[in-house]
């Protein structure tokens, strides 16, 4: 297909999703470019999380078309968007509180190998994110940045080929953000591709290739970290027009 | 998961299995059927353990299947002169075809919707069996053929046991279990993560209903005598429930402690105090809600004397 | 879309009528009909009683009260006993029971408040569904309690037993239309307490969301048990009006349950006047499959539930819930 030969991993095409006269997403356009990182970044309610939604068919769209490897994934459930090769991370975390650190990594299905082998991978995951000895843990009982290196390495037990992070940066020290980012590009550089939605702006500013921005529902921007900042559009959606802010100080 | 665990553990079962087989021989009519009642109740805990305790689709109307099963050997008994036998594999199917076209719509409810709809399904269950009298026999119940039948019940219900735990900890050892496990903690993570949770849940519900229609089944040919009334008793539900989560709801060997435990003390409490007896009951189920929600094996793990996870 | 779900609900029990042959096509049917339309519509009052106190409990604390039909079931039971209880001293007089009210009502809210202390606070904003096994158990508990005071036999309290003639061919029992207005006269009076008073809102407050009203100084725990007091007071006063209509023993408890389940899922959750505009409706139904449907009286309890599972599976949010994805 045209889309793959460019480079392009997910093609989504005009999506809408309205929720009862809320129109959330209203038109989005994105030409995720594979084996790169990119970015989804836009103001609250600019309809960031319910796109990643629609894509990973946590809720279903009204209408558009996702192209994934030749194939249209719009509407398929979550589970079969994940057969695709699609993983997720959630922006609250959603790890298994009740089962350990090695069950939570465990219980992801589509393994397709021996449990022998997922014992392996589950325990070399564990190490890529320096979660090995917590092995045997509640995930209830993990600090809220544990759990995101959970989260992160449960979305890897398939070895996906492309993988949607949803505010990885939200609530983690600074640390173990720099080691997350780490991790991300060492997954790159496999050859993954990676859509990261965000809204702290230096994680998108120097980790991302491309960036899209959303507001109210459609895409108003697209291109290069440098490029966005000084789009004027942008800015705009951000901080508001000058006139109107000097009006009301 | 280790090997040595599960050849110990199978171990266990094969000496209990010896036991019980020579017992029936050793003792009175009333053991053999206190045993067997108890044997039952381990079906019914672990069985309703598939569907809430994994899952954690609390079922209020499990009692349901056992309902449905017993209806379905003792009509063919009774009325079509079959031999009791082959009557468990029909209560079996119709315990599996009852939990498919219920569960496809139940089972998209969410948490209490899902416990008083099944609770609601099995009143229902109980008012057709009072009201379609041409099959059921209506209010008076039905009455099979006196036949000498505690030895070939008590084994029945015994191999069923076996197969019910076998199944039980299977499940709790395999990936379906842990994905069952999984969809409790967190149905939309668990689906992102890959899981069909339709057809997950609807294969637990399948499994937990069959096991107790045979039961239902097995009952029918030893009492030899149902009716809508205490076949589809909200008790026997209230019961299973209480087994599995006294015993500890999601782990194997939960259920089984909880149902023989619960069992035994029943029995002597309801030869004690008749009326009070139910009332008993409903207070127990507050009291494990309210402070015990991970029963005996829950209680032990708290205490560190058993190790952490969801297996036993 | 929402008259069309009414429409095949309700389009269910003529259905099976005609095909049972329970339908004539003549005057004096129809007038038949129209009674019994109304005097479902006066029992539907009576049942919104049940289902106005469950949706509070469900709407403030989010737990559902599996018990709740056993108090529909208490209130008639102290009821009779207040009734009763001249004769019980030697005196040859009976209490009026929508006086008793005045007694039963309280002694209920007492009941609510205390379970609620002991039982339910503790756990509201945890797991679901253990307040839901307590309250299941607290259930189990209360029938046999009663049934182990009372009895099970079926009681009935006596009260203007004839009727109220409205038409040449149309009858309406005094006691349903007392009831109705008694039921009526209630609702409205908790609906402008909640509308109102400082506590109603403190309530309402509480069940839009329960941490904004704590950070504003309410004490939503002691909101909790007012709300389950009062929903306890709301059970009894339904089973005092119930008590003077129909039969009563410790196992319509039950049903009553599913009754009140069956209009707060029609009526939407948390609802209030959807409630009480789905138990007339629920009334309607159940008189309707009890006069056209071949052994519609046993079959009345499947109609009620029959409809929660339709409504769940159809149109989640009921009549006026908000919309649920």
């Amino acid at each position: 297909m045209e889309a793959a030969a460019n480079g392009i991993a997910l093609d989504v095409q005009d999506l809408h999703k309205d929720f009862g006269g809320i129109k959330a997403v209203n038109g989005c356009h994105l030409q995720v470019p594979k084996g790169k990182i990119s970015g989804l970044i836009g103001p609250n309610g600019s309809g960031k999380t319910t796109t990643f939604n629609l894509l990973t068919g946590v809720i279903p769209p009204d209408s558009g078309k996702v192209i994934y490897n030749g194939e249209d994934i719009a509407g398929l459930k979550s589970y079969q968007v994940f057969q695709k090769g699609i993983t997720r991370t959630f922006q609250i975390t959603r790890i298994y509180r009740e089962m350990t650190v090695f069950e939570n990594m465990l219980s992801v299905a589509y393994l397709k190998i021996p449990m022998q082998q997922a014992r392996q991978r589950a325990d070399e995951l564990m190490e890529f994110v320096t979660l090995t000895r917590l092995r045997d843990e509640y995930g209830g009982n993990l600090s809220y940045g544990q759990q995101k290196l959970l989260e992160f390495a449960r979305a890897l037990m398939t070895d996906p080929d492309m993988i949607l992070l949803d505010e990885p940066a939200a609530g983690v020290n600074r640390t173990l953000l720099a080691s997350l980012l780490e991790r991300i590009h060492e997954l790159q550089e496999q050859g993954k591709t990676i859509l990261i939605v965000e809204h702290d702006m230096n994680v998108i500013m120097n980790h991302c290739e491309k960036i899209f921005v959303m507001d109210y529902g459609v895409n108003i921007a697209e291109g290069l970290p440098a490029d966005i900042q000084s789009n004027e559009q942008v800015v705009e959606a951000y901080f508001g027009r000058r006139k109107t802010s000097h009006a009301e100080a | 998961m280790e090997s040595r665990e599960t050849t110990r553990n199978l171990s266990y079962l094969g000496v209990l299995c010896v036991v019980l087989l020579i017992v029936p021989d050793q003792v009175n009519v009333y053991y053999r059927s206190f045993i067997m009642f108890t044997m039952m109740y381990v079906v019914l805990a672990l069985s309703w353990n598939i569907i809430s305790g994994y899952t954690g689709y609390l079922s209020f109307g499990h009692v349901l299947f056992y309902g449905v099963g017993s209806y379905a050997s003792a009509i063919l008994v009774a009325d079509y002169g079959w031999n009791w036998i082959p009557t468990l594999l029909v209560a079996a199917a119709v315990g599996i075809g009852v939990a498919i076209v219920l569960g496809y719509p139940v089972l998209r409810l969410k948490g209490p919707y899902f416990a008083i709809a099944t609770l609601g399904a099995a009143e229902s269950f109980r008012i057709l069996a009072t009201v379609w009298d041409d099959v059921t026999h209506g209010g008076e119940g039905i009455s099979l053929p006196n036949v000498e039948n505690s030895f070939s019940t008590y084994y029945a219900m015994m191999i069923l046991m076996i197969v019910t735990i076998l199944v039980s900890y299977w499940i709790a050892h395999s990936r379906f279990g842990v994905r069952l496990n999984a969809i409790r903690e967190d149905e939309v993570a668990a689906a992102a993560n890959g899981i069909n949770t339709t057809l997950y849940k609807m294969i637990a519900f399948v499994l937990s209903a069959v096991f107790c229609s045979m039961a239902g089944a097995i009952q029918a040919n030893k009492t030899l005598y149902i009716d809508p009334d205490t076949e589809f008793f909200i008790l026997v539900t209230i019961t299973m429930k209480l087994m599995a989560m006294l015993g500890g709801k999601g782990t194997v060997i939960g259920p089984i402690l909880g149902a023989v435990v619960l069992y035994s003390i029943q029995e002597v409490v309801w030869v004690a105090v008749p009326q009070a007896h139910l009332i008993a009951f409903g207070v127990f189920l507050i009291l494990v809600a309210r402070f015990m929600p991970r029963g005996i094996v829950g209680f032990f793990v708290d205490r560190g004397w058993a190790r952490k996870g969801m297996v036993h | 879309m929402l008259g069309g779900f009414l429409a095949a609900i309700y389009a269910l029990p003529f259905a099976v009528g005609m095909m049972s042959g329970n339908v004539y096509y003549d005057l004096q049917w129809l007038n038949d009909l129209v009674t019994v339309m109304m005097s479902g519509m006066m029992q539907g009052g009576v049942y919104a009683m049940f289902a106005v106190g469950l949706t509070l409990i469900f709407g403030v604390m989010r737990v559902i009260n599996v018990a709740h039909g056993e108090f529909v079931v208490l209130g008639a039971y102290l009821t009779y006993a207040a009734f009763n209880t001249p004769a019980f001293l030697g005196i040859s007089a009976y209490v009026d029971p929508l006086v008793s009210m005045v007694l039963t009502l309280p002694i209920a809210f007492v009941i609510g408040y205390t379970v609620q202390k002991v039982l339910l606070n503790a756990v509201v904003g945890g797991p679901e569904l253990t307040p839901l096994l307590i309250t299941f158990g607290l259930g189990i508990s209360m029938i046999n309690i009663i049934e182990w005071i009372f009895s099970t036999d079926y009681h009935t309290i006596p009260y203007y037993p004839d009727s109220f003639q409205i038409t040449e061919s149309i009858a309406l029992g005094k006691n349903k239309v007392i009831s109705f207005m008694m039921a009526l006269f209630i609702t409205a009076s908790v609906f402008l307490f909640l509308k109102y008073h400082r506590l109603g809102k403190a309530i309402r407050a509480t069940s839009q969301n329960a941490e904004v009203a704590m950070v504003c100084g309410i004490n939503i725990y002691r909101v909790y048990l007012i709300t389950f007091g009062l929903a306890s007071a709301l059970a009894c006063a339904g089973g005092t009006l119930v008590s003077i209509q129909f039969g009563f023993n410790p196992e319509t408890g039950l049903t009553y349950t599913v009754i009140a389940f069956a209009i707060i899922v029609l009526g939407g959750r948390g609802h209030y006047v959807g409630a009480f505009i789905a138990a007339l409706m629920l009334g309607i139904l159940e008189n309707l499959v009890s006069f056209l449907v071949p052994n519609g009286t046993a079959m009345v309890e499947m109609a009620s539930y029959g409809t929660m599972i339709f409504v769940l599976l159809i149109r989640p949010r009921g009549l006026m819930g908000p919309k649920i994805d």
